[in-house]
Parts: C-alpha cells; structure tokens; sequence
C-alpha cells in the first residue's frame, strides 16, 4: 500500500462530505464534517469496501461523537485482524 | 373536515401468524407471559451473515393446511401468512359473504414490501445460476396487492381491494384507511391488517448494511439497546359498522375510535417527536378522546437509540402530565419488528389488553436510560383495566400512524 491508511480513510471521507481533503483532521468529527446519520451509513459501506473489511455492527452507533482518527484506528484494528487470521475472509 | 355523518367502527374478527405461533391466541399468550419469539437465525444463508437472531413464524407453521393446491403455488410467503390470519379473523367474526355483504366488504392489507422471498429467489436464479427462465407465477407471487386479491379471491369479497404501504407503518394505515371506508360509507364491512415475510437473503444484508440490527435481541427503551429484531407473520382483523354488528348480533371485540396519520417532512430515517406527536393527537380527536382517557399504549419501540427516545418525548408532548400516568409497552421485544405486519400484531396486543384487563410487558427492559423516563411495564404483565388505548406504529420516510380503540360498546 502506497498510501497510508489514514490518507485513504480521509479521502473517502473527502468525497462523501464532498470538501477537500485538507480540511479533515484527525480530531475532526463526522458531524463537524457535515455527515449525517444516513451518510455516515454510506461512509462506512465505502470505506468497508474499499479496504474488503466489515466493521462489527455496533461500530458507527455514535456518529456524533466519532473523530476521523476512530474511523482510522478501527481500519487498522480490523486490517491488523485479517492480517491475523490470513488470507480468509468473508 | 366537511361536516358529514359517520359510523361508529368495531372489529368483530382478528386472525395472526407470528414469531409466537399459528393464531391470535398464541400471539396473546406469548405476550402476556412476556415470553420473547426471538431466537436465532433459521435461514439457507445465516451462516454467511452477521444477523444472528430473528423473531422467525415456528417451523410448525403448515401453509399448505386449508388452501388447495391451484392456489398455494400462487402464494409468496407473505400471502400465505396474511390468508391463513384472514380464515381466523373471518371465523371468528362469524360473517357470511354470500349476497350482498361480498359486495359491500373492502379489503385493504398492508405491506412493507410485498413478495420480496419469490424475488430473491428468482433474482438468484438468473444471477448466480444463469438460469433464463424464471417462475411463471413470480409477477402475481411478488405483487405487493397480491394479499389483498388473494383474500378477496377466496371469499368473493367485491368492494374496494388494495395494498397500502408505507414500511413500518403499513398495517396501521392499511387499518384507518380500511375503518375510514366504513365510517364514511363507502363499505360495510372490512378485511385490513399487515403482512410481511422479509427474511430473505437480500434483504438481511439490506438491515445489517444500514446497521440498526441487534446483535443479541430487542430491549426496547432499556439503555443497553442494541437496535431492532426482523420479525414476520401477519396480522388480520374483520371490521364492521357498529349497527352491522349489532344487527346479526355480532361478539364485539373493541372499537376502532380514531386514527391519527401525519408525515414528518424532515428526514428519510432519524424520526421527529412533533410529526409522531401530532399523529397521537389527532387519533385521540378522532376517537373523541382526552389524554385522561387513555390507559395504554402499544409503542412502536423497535429497540433502536434514535426511535425510543424520540417516541418517549412525542408521548410527553401527546399527552402531557398525563404520561406519567400512562401505562406504555413495546411487544416487538417479544414478536420481533415485523416491518409492514407489526402495527396488525400490536393490534392484536392492544385489543387483548382492553378485553382481559391485561397489559403486555417490554421484554428484556433491565436498564432503564434516563431518555426512557415513562412507566413502559417492565418483563412482566400488568392487571389493570383498559378504558381506551393508542397503538403507535412510525415508518422509514418520515411516515406515522396511529390507532385509537376503545372498549366494546
């Protein structure tokens, strides 16, 4: 991967806040960015398929509160375990 | 509203397959020991998915018992359950159709989606088996308004037919626009309810994709709520002008006073308190009820964060001081949310209450929240007379719907 995961989640976000990449920081909240409840839904779905990892279902329940950096961190904690349990995936 | 005269409304009938078993009774038994039909999963795909649990009708559930054969391969999922609900609530209420009462009975049921199994199922056929060809009868199996005809079909019932969908809340409006033809003359007598048999394939993934499912089962206004449980089944009513009843000496088993139907106009999913609030208060009109006047009410509480806490404040804003003093339960976290049948099975629940004095809890309510400040009737049932009671049901789209029933005349 060229990118880091963090520049790849923020410009996901980017795209679905529909503002320029420069704006997000990693303390920046969904709401802060102007995402709503049902895009914060669709950001989610993206950002699951363009890394091939499901987030656990309670993920995303608080919105409001979330950072931009949570949404990094649990990219990675879910990357970190499919790289664990190999190559298998849903 | 024009001044016009209008008919007192009753149900004479009530019919229901659901997570709690074939009937109306078995639904009421569950409720009333607050016995939960979730349970896990039972689908040709849950191991590929992450819903685990459902409020599923039980395997015992025959729809092939009483319909004959040239029909059943008519039927969707979703027509057998309302057909089979439809023979009970028409048994029960004792009505002969033959003459002029066909003609004079409307048939109005209510769905989420319609036929959406025989969708799946054919859609997997030309998509993961490159099958070409596809059930003969899929188009009439799928049609959202083929419960409504099959019920008619069966028992030559003439009047206004069709579908009304509005989601969640489709049974409601299905019932208040079934109660208004009556009111206003326009039919007799009706078959209305809801029906929705949505355990598919395609549509889990839909639920689990807009992430609201529970992954444990439905705790409705306790704090450790984890969102809703997909339910199924039917549920369908027989209703009658008052002096129709009365005249060929008809079992009364409520009266259907009002109905409240208002649209939120704000958001596609999050709910409103004002646009719920406005839909209780305009059934209480209706019905020609004060807030005092109500004992009960059956909640749409589906278990999610967003709905419970805005539902307790639209009854705050209803009802006033009064709520405090009303007794409010949510049986989906027993039967499951059944999408377009859950306001017919709450119905169910609502004129029992009134019937046996018996109040049906919330199931798994063992942390209250602080958002969820009303008497919502914890685990366990409650003895306590019934004068008049609201059934709320609110829908995806911004869509509300509420019943007002009063006891039998």
């Amino acid at each position: 991967m060229n990118e880091s995961t963090q520049q790849q989640v923020f410009e996901i976000i980017a795209k679905q806040a529909k503002i320029d990449t420069a704006t997000i920081t990693p303390e920046s909240t969904l709401k802060d960015l102007g995402i709503e409840s049902l895009e914060a839904i669709e950001l989610i779905f993206d950002i699951e398929e363009h890394f091939d990892i499901t987030f656990p279902d309670q993920q995303g329940a608080n919105f409001d509160k979330d950072t931009a950096q949570s949404l990094v961190d649990a990219v990675q904690t879910a990357l970190d375990g499919k790289a664990a349990a190999g190559e298998g995936s849903q | 509203m024009p001044n016009v005269s209008t008919r007192r409304v009753v149900i004479t009938g009530m019919g229901a397959i659901s997570a709690l078993g074939v009937g109306a009774e078995a639904l009421w038994q569950g409720l009333r020991e607050g016995r939960s039909g979730i349970g896990p999963l039972r689908h040709q795909d849950a191991a590929r998915v992450r819903v685990k649990v459902a409020a599923q009708v039980p395997e015992s559930f025959d729809p092939a018992a009483g319909i004959d054969e040239r029909t059943l391969t008519q039927l969707d999922r979703t027509s057998e359950f309302a057909l089979h609900a439809a023979d009970e609530a028409i048994q029960q209420s004792g009505l002969d159709f033959s003459k002029e009462v066909g003609a004079r009975t409307a048939v109005i049921v209510g769905t989420g989606v319609g036929g959406e199994t025989t969708q799946d199922e054919q859609s997997r056929r030309l998509y993961a088996e490159n099958a070409t060809r596809v059930h003969p009868l899929s188009i009439v199996r799928v049609m959202t308004n083929a419960s409504a005809s099959q019920i008619s079909i069966k028992y030559g019932l003439r009047g206004p037919t069709f579908a009304v969908a509005s989601a969640c809340a489709s049974a409601n409006h299905a019932i208040i626009q079934a109660a208004q033809m009556i009111r206003y003359g326009l039919a007799d007598t009706a078959i209305t309810g809801g029906t929705e048999a949505c355990i598919s394939y395609v549509v889990l993934r839909g639920w689990e994709a807009m992430r609201v499912l529970a992954d444990d089962t439905c705790r409705p206004f306790s704090i450790n709520r984890r969102g809703l449980v997909l339910g199924e089944g039917a549920g369908i009513f027989v209703l009658e002008s008052l002096e129709h009843a009365q005249a060929r000496g008809a079992t009364i088993l409520a009266e259907l006073a009002g109905g409240g139907m208002t649209a939120d106009a704000t958001d596609i999913v999050m709910p409103s308190a004002d646009g719920a609030a406005s839909a209780m208060t305009q059934a209480l009109d209706e019905a020609g009820l004060a807030p005092e006047d109500v004992d009960y009410i059956n909640a749409h509480g589906t278990g999610t964060q967003a709905n419970d806490a805005t539902e307790t404040k639209a009854i705050r804003l209803a009802f006033g001081a009064h709520a405090d003093r009303l007794a409010v339960s949510s049986t989906k976290s027993m039967h499951g949310h059944a999408l377009g049948a859950s306001g017919a099975l709450e119905l169910v629940a609502v004129v029992n209450a009134m019937r046996y004095g018996i109040v049906p809890p919330t199931a798994n309510l063992d942390q209250a929240d602080p958002a969820c400040d009303l008497d919502y009737v914890p685990n366990v049932a409650r003895d306590m007379p019934v004068r008049a009671a609201l059934s709320n049901s609110f829908a995806f789209g911004g869509l509300n719907a509420v019943l007002a029933l009063k006891h039998a005349p």
